[in-house]
């Protein structure tokens, strides 16, 4: 009698040890140092940090996107249901962009090509990867922007990016990079770019298509309320790496990570009882030409010990599924968790719980 | 849009109107008039013929009466050539003017669009190098320059393989017009080249092209599709001028290729001071220009659709 070979369900998209470089004039750039993620079926992975840390290139690797030179893929694999796509383009001689993988982008205003009309933008998808005609695509195309809830659809396709507002043209590209039903929607900061009051409207629209179709979203932002009205996992990235990786939870309730617990004190927040004080994280990222030996976040960390300027700390599994790069997890080290929970002085991590849902709540 | 080109239209003809009288001008400021440079005239009959030409009339009066005759189409008739009127000069010789310049312009907008995306497709690598190096030859080199040394390739290609491949000059057949017209167009089209080439590459690194690709498209469909017809943009703009220039440069190319022409008639009126032929030759022309100008202006606004909604 034989076991099954393995009860676990394999996630969709796999990424492990993913690293790219940079050719500069100024030297190698190593803007992403080793990332490794999964993506549930169905589910929404976050990922956060500061800007330059690395969040757009680890996307724009996975869907062949990074220019080479001067971008350069030194190692990692990703897999999608187990099929390599890292390096390629294609599963099966098949483009897996835009059939399996959609993605938008964070400026609708320069990410659609002016001189064709938004219909034929979205039908164009069709026609490649299905062989749909011409006609039969641009039905389809009129129906996926009326998902997208765009007004009268039918005469919206036969116009022009400049005719649409920044808000519209943001619904446009969901119905675009949707058009195929891909099994993972990649949405780098799709509400940066846009007003708050439409920020919302985008980020309904995009909670409901996963709802309706089962779509895994890798969803890149700077926003904290984004994260936790979105977000099932999250992944915060510092410096090319991930740093904390876990549920929206345990981000919030339990956060693993010194650099989790700045940017949450750096966030905005309109809660009254919370105080009204920002805290920006001293000091800036490493320079990612030569980065440290140690931990990357030591420069700027409250808790920094000597061994975080000489050995990199290992991702330290904290909880299920919840792993944070800190020596703080070490066992030698007493009470590093709740060292990183009293990081933020006078800021208790249930003030900044209050504040995430506060802020989050202010989007609906 | 059509009350633009009705608006275009009417600016155009002020700018007729304007060459025309600048024209005039001209003529008269300079030196001389055409029967001064002719055999020794009495007196009498220079008067004659001063009175048949209206030239003994105030130059304010022969402005009117210029501007008359112009309005209604009339050029006048050639004080060199006998009985000719500028009507038949110009009704006989632009066709071939205009099919040397409309070879030339093709050659040079096709050439340019696709030299110019090639090299941006292979920035920094030798089909870049190449055409780059040609373009700043054909930028640099004048006309004429070429038409000698073609003519001379060809005279020595025909020689080699013992047929006549092109024949060297003259007017008639399409091979006849194959090599002056690539000679006319060779400078525009470094220039276009050029053009192309930095719009291309600007388009190359656009967020649209990115998102294009995100889709999945295949690279063909990218460029015929996304690249191109947003490359081609800034050529088309630049189109107008271009014809001008081609067409000012078909004088030289025509002499050299014995090309009967109107260019030739025009550099052989100047030589002689034939009024009546250089002012309906230069009138006509920037009538012709002004009008190319405003078909590729409204060409474009055809083809973008940002100016034609708006
Ligand atoms: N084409 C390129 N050439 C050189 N360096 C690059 C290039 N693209 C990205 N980088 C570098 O890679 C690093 C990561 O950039 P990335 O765009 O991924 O940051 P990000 O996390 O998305 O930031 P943001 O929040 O501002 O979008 C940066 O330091 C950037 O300078
Ligand atoms: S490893 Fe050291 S420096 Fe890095 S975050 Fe943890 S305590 Fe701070
Ligand atoms: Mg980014």
């Amino acid at each position: 009698m034989t076991e099954p070979i393995s009860s676990v369900k394999p996630p969709l998209l796999d990424v492990h040890d993913l690293k790219v470089e940079f050719d500069t004039y100024g030297g190698t750039v190593q803007a992403v140092r080793g990332v490794s993620f999964a993506v549930e079926a169905g589910k929404t992975l976050a990922i956060v940090g500061e800007s330059g840390c690395g969040k757009s290139v680890t996307v724009q690797a996975l869907m062949g996107l990074v220019p080479m030179p001067p971008g350069r893929l030194t190692s990692g694999t990703a897999e999608l249901r187990g099929r390599n796509i890292l390096g390629t383009s294609k599963i099966d001689g098949q483009d897996f962009r835009g059939s399996e993988i959609g993605m938008i982008f964070q400026d609708p205003m320069t990410s659609l090509n002016p001189t064709m009309t938004i219909g034929r933008q979205i039908a164009e998808s069709l026609e490649v990867h299905r062989g749909w005609s011409r006609k039969k695509a641009m039905a389809r195309a009129v129906e996926l922007l009326e998902m997208a809830r765009i007004p009268e659809a039918a005469q919206r396709a036969k116009q022009y990016p400049f005719e649409f507002s920044g808000g519209m043209l943001q619904r446009a590209m969901i119905a675009m990079a949707i058009a195929c039903e891909p099994a993972i929607l990649i949405a780098d900061e799709p509400t940066t770019a846009l007003d708050v009051t439409i920020q919302a409207q985008v980020l309904d629209l995009l909670g409901d298509l996963q709802r309706d179709h089962g779509t895994a979203i890798i969803l890149i932002t700077h926003d904290l309320g984004v994260v936790a009205r979105m977000a099932d996992e999250v992944a915060v990235m510092y410096a090319g790496q991930i740093v904390e990786r876990g549920s929206v939870d345990d981000i919030f309730y339990r956060p693993a990570h010194p650099y989790t617990v700045g940017l949450r004190a750096a966030m905005p927040s309109n809660n009254p009882n919370a105080e009204h004080r920002l805290l920006p994280i001293d000091g800036s990222p490493p320079d990612l030409f030569s980065p440290p030996a140690g931990c990357a976040y030591a420069a700027r960390c409250p808790h920094a010990m000597r061994i975080c300027n000489s050995h990199e700390p290992a991702p330290f599994t904290v909880g299920p599924g919840h792993f944070g790069k800190c020596w703080l997890h070490h066992e030698k080290v007493p009470n590093g968790a709740q060292t990183i929970l009293s990081a933020v002085e006078g800021t208790p991590a249930g003030d900044l719980v209050a504040a995430a849902s506060q802020s989050a709540e202010e989007h609906s | 849009m059509w009350n633009y080109a009705l608006k275009r239209l009417i600016q155009g003809l002020i700018t007729v109107w304007f060459i025309a009288t600048a024209t005039f001008l001209a003529m008269h400021a300079v030196p001389g008039d055409p029967l001064s440079g002719a055999k020794a005239m009495t007196p009498e009959i220079q008067q004659n013929l001063e009175k048949k030409y209206g030239l003994d009339k105030p130059i304010g009066q022969q402005y009117l009466i210029y501007m008359k005759n112009l309005a209604q189409g009339d050029l006048g008739i050639s004080f060199t050539q006998k009985n000719r009127e500028v009507n038949d000069i110009i009704r006989e010789h632009f066709p071939v003017s205009a099919t040397l310049g409309i070879m030339a312009v093709v050659f040079a907008a096709l050439g340019g669009s696709l030299f110019g995306a090639l090299t941006a497709l292979y920035r920094n690598k030798w089909p870049d190098n190449v055409i780059m190096l040609a373009v700043i030859l054909g930028i640099s080199v004048p006309s004429f320059v070429f038409a000698a040394f073609s003519q001379l390739a060809i005279v020595k290609l025909n020689g080699l393989l013992g047929v006549s491949l092109l024949p060297v000059a003259g007017w008639g057949t399409i091979s006849h017009m194959l090599l002056p017209s690539l000679v006319l167009g060779l400078g525009t089209m470094a220039y276009l080249t050029r053009l192309m080439r930095s719009s291309m590459l600007e388009i190359l690194s656009s967020d649209y092209i990115r998102t294009a690709n995100a889709k999945g498209l295949p690279a063909t469909r990218i460029f015929a599709r996304h690249e191109m017809p947003n490359a081609i943009l800034p050529v088309v703009t630049v189109l107008g001028p271009a014809i001008a220039a081609i067409t000012t440069g078909g004088f030289v190319v025509e002499l050299v290729f014995a090309i009967p022409g109107l260019g030739r008639y025009f550099v052989q009126a100047v030589q002689q001071l034939d009024y009546t032929v250089i002012m309906g030759t230069t009138v006509f022309f920037g009538a012709f220009l002004v009008l190319m100008v405003i078909v590729v202006d409204l060409l474009y606004g055809f083809i973008d659709p940002r100016v034609r909604v708006s």
